[in-house]
């Protein structure tokens, strides 16, 4: 709990990256480039859209999407049975993979995806989730946005915008130059903290999107210049990003009590959620990133000498109130004094 | 009360090594096979370790199962299945794309493989006698009921049984949750299931009333009946946990544990009434227990273990109530000999 950062130990576990996308979004072409780009890496795929990638020296294989619920009927425990089966089936193996590839259909739910990794303790412990990327239709996602669906029925392009940690804005020759500003910036007004990447033909910096420890607390944020972005809400979306900035010290036990509540009531609609905290009393930064309910969290590294104490954290979902998440979170400082 | 005796040391018969790191093992009559991930099986004469046969599933394998008579054997993986004939060394490998879990032999004549969301029934050559309307998902196990008659078949959401003449389950054992083992007592009793849920679900087989083991610290993905059907094993937990199913039934009570592994990776029960039982983890350790001695809610601690360590245990078999063969993931296969019949 309190390791210093110095000797955290290496992660030895195997990076997994998740690539979503709509159908046309141009997730394989960015597989075929993964695949053959000259890395020497031995690379496993799983692929859940039926494609024509079949590359020496990777193993693909095809699975059909399987979403299980657990009898207690919670959300985060909704998880994907066909990876549980792959991926340990994998791990079996002698052959070890340096990296693991998921290729989700496009209309794919991110969440039991991710929740997976934190669910099952036999992945957990041998794979870690490195991140969510998705792939963006420069030309088409607007059109995919507005698109209206039934009361209950998520529209996907907007949960695979708001779940992920990079965004391949794919296409830009295809669409205008005003088009690409738009379409940026209903991204932010969805995911504010996002890293965007414009591509043509899937071409981007490979270790831009294969080493992006999205779920490594050690890099929670640090890579974020974003993070805290303002966004004008111009368009009417009901997922959005609030993120808080807030300076001073936390008093543990509120917090705790604040955020245990909000997950439990709100962690629905609350997709993901990361901040980097200053509790009283802790030499350490307190560093958290959750997925719906499920919360991960620990010390990080010392504050420096003279480092002003502030808190940071962003919380991206459906119908968030700013405004009473910045109240509950003013009143776990240490200096709100006894609020109810 | 057990105390660990620690010595005699427990004989070792033979010892071999193979290259393709075992996932499974089976034996039956004389013969021990053993599986590896990337779907080699050799078939071993119990006693000696000598070579009898091979067979490769491309695709790798997930699962192996030997005939009751020793005839014949069935590998599962997942690209499809494969089976091998004794009489005469034959192949034959069905690759369907679709994920086989596993495979249940009814008797020496038929067997049921997973294939996908579907079980299918063959003969001992590999036709198809009957096949079951697909289920809500991927197989994940299979077990025979009445003699041969009846077979049930775990997937998400329920445990199905299906007879011949129908597609549509003549049963059905609904409980929402991934069903990752299911085992049937002997007794035609209880059907249970292993779930990703962290929990053992049970039913009644005659009027499908519930019962579930929740609280276990991870999924149970391994659950076994000893011969008599008053017994089941589980993993789970650090501890290996055992029910008591004679009477009534577990309701109401308590398990004993048995303590030995941080993650369990193999259970055995050895062939009689007798309790004992062999256990495997994750650190390479082998341990056997008198699983059924003390109280209910009581830590038991090994009558004995094996020389083991290292890589993970990926499987044990018991060839008869006198030889139990180990398969670790690094590729050691040893099978060690339990001379007595009442003691471990």
């Amino acid at each position: 709990m309190t390791t210093p950062e110095t000797s955290e130990p290496h992660d030895e576990r195997v990076p997994v990256t998740v690539l979503t996308g709509f159908l046309g979004s141009g997730k394989t072409t960015l597989l075929n480039r993964i695949l053959t780009e000259n890395h020497g890496m031995k690379i496993a795929v799983i692929e859940n859209e039926f494609g024509e990638v079949g590359i020496d020296d990777a193993l693909v294989l095809d699975a059909e999407e399987e979403i299980f619920e657990m009898n207690n009927g919670c959300i985060c425990c909704t998880v994907r049975g066909d990876l549980i089966r792959i991926l340990g089936a994998l791990m079996r193996r002698r052959e070890k993979f340096d990296h693991i590839l998921i290729e989700t259909t496009g209309l794919a739910d991110p969440a039991p995806v991710a929740q997976t990794f934190f669910m099952d303790d036999e992945i957990a412990s041998q794979l870690r989730l490195d991140a969510i990327v998705t792939l963006v239709d420069a030309a088409h996602v607007l059109q995919h946005l507005d698109e209206v669906k039934p009361e209950g029925v998520e529209n996907e392009a907007v949960e695979q915008i708001a779940f992920a940690d990079r965004i391949v804005l794919n296409k830009t020759d295809l669409a205008a130059a005003a088009t690409l500003a738009e379409v940026e910036a209903r991204v932010r007004s969805i995911n504010a903290p996002v890293q965007i990447l414009r591509a043509q033909h899937a071409r981007v910096d490979l270790q831009q999107v294969l080493d992006v420890g999205a779920f490594d607390l050690e890099r929670v944020l640090a890579d974020d210049p974003a993070f805290l972005t303002e966004t004008e809400h111009q368009h009417d979306t009901t997922v959005t990003s609030v993120g808080i900035e807030l300076t001073g010290e936390l008093d543990e036990d509120r917090l705790n009590a604040w955020l245990g509540n909000l997950l439990r009531t709100k962690g629905v609609d609350i997709f993901r959620s990361k901040g980097i905290l200053a509790i009283a009393g802790a030499p350490q930064q307190y560093v958290f990133q959750g997925v719906h309910m499920l919360l991960d969290g620990e010390f990080g590294r010392q504050w420096r000498e003279g480092e002003p104490r502030s808190n940071k954290l962003v919380f991206i979902g459906r119908n968030l109130d700013r405004a009473a998440l910045e109240r509950g979170f003013a009143d776990c400082l240490a200096t709100a004094g006894a609020v109810a | 009360m057990s105390t660990t005796i620690q010595s005699p040391e427990t004989p070792l018969a033979w010892n071999i090594a193979v290259d393709d790191a075992p996932v499974a093992l089976s034996a039956r009559g004389d013969l021990v096979a053993v599986a590896g991930a990337e779907g080699s099986v050799r078939v071993l004469d119990a006693a000696s370790g000598a070579t009898v046969g091979a067979v490769d599933l491309p695709g790798g394998a997930l699962s192996v199962h030997l005939a009751p008579d020793a005839g014949a054997l069935a590998v599962t993986g997942p690209m499809g299945y494969a089976l091998w004939r004794r009489s005469d060394g034959r192949r034959t490998s069905k690759l369907t794309s679709a994920w086989s879990a596993s495979a249940a032999w009814a008797d020496g004549q038929r067997l049921a493989v997973a294939s996908g969301r579907r079980a299918l029934v063959l003969d001992a050559d590999g036709e198809e006698l009957w096949r079951t309307e697909p289920a809500a998902s991927t197989v994940t196990d299979l077990a025979w009921m009445r003699q041969g008659r009846r077979l049930a078949v775990a997937a998400y959401g329920a445990v199905r049984c299906h007879e011949r003449h129908t597609e549509k389950p003549v049963a059905t054992y609904p409980y929402v949750g991934s069903h990752l083992a299911l085992a049937v007592a002997p007794t035609g009793k209880w059907i249970c299931s292993g779930n990703q849920d962290a929990s053992i679900h049970i039913w009644r087989a005659r009027d499908a009333s519930e019962l579930t083991m929740s609280g276990y610290p991870e999924k149970v993905s391994r659950l076994a009946f000893d011969d008599s059907g008053f017994w089941l094993a589980a993993d789970g937990a650090p501890d290996v946990t055992v029910w008591d199913f004679s009477g009534k039934g577990p309701a109401g009570t308590a398990p004993r544990s048995l303590r030995r592994h941080e993650t369990v990776t193999a259970l055995a029960w050895r062939p009689g009434a007798a309790g004992h039982l062999a256990s495997g983890g994750d650190d390479g350790t082998v341990a056997l227990w008198h699983a059924t001695s003390g109280r209910p809610r009581q830590l038991l601690r090994p009558v004995r273990e094996l020389a083991g360590g290292g890589a993970p245990v990926a499987a044990l078999a018991w060839a008869g109530p006198h030889l139990l063969t180990v398969a670790w993931r690094d590729g050691r296969i040893r099978t060690y000999g339990a001379p007595s019949r009442t003691t471990v």
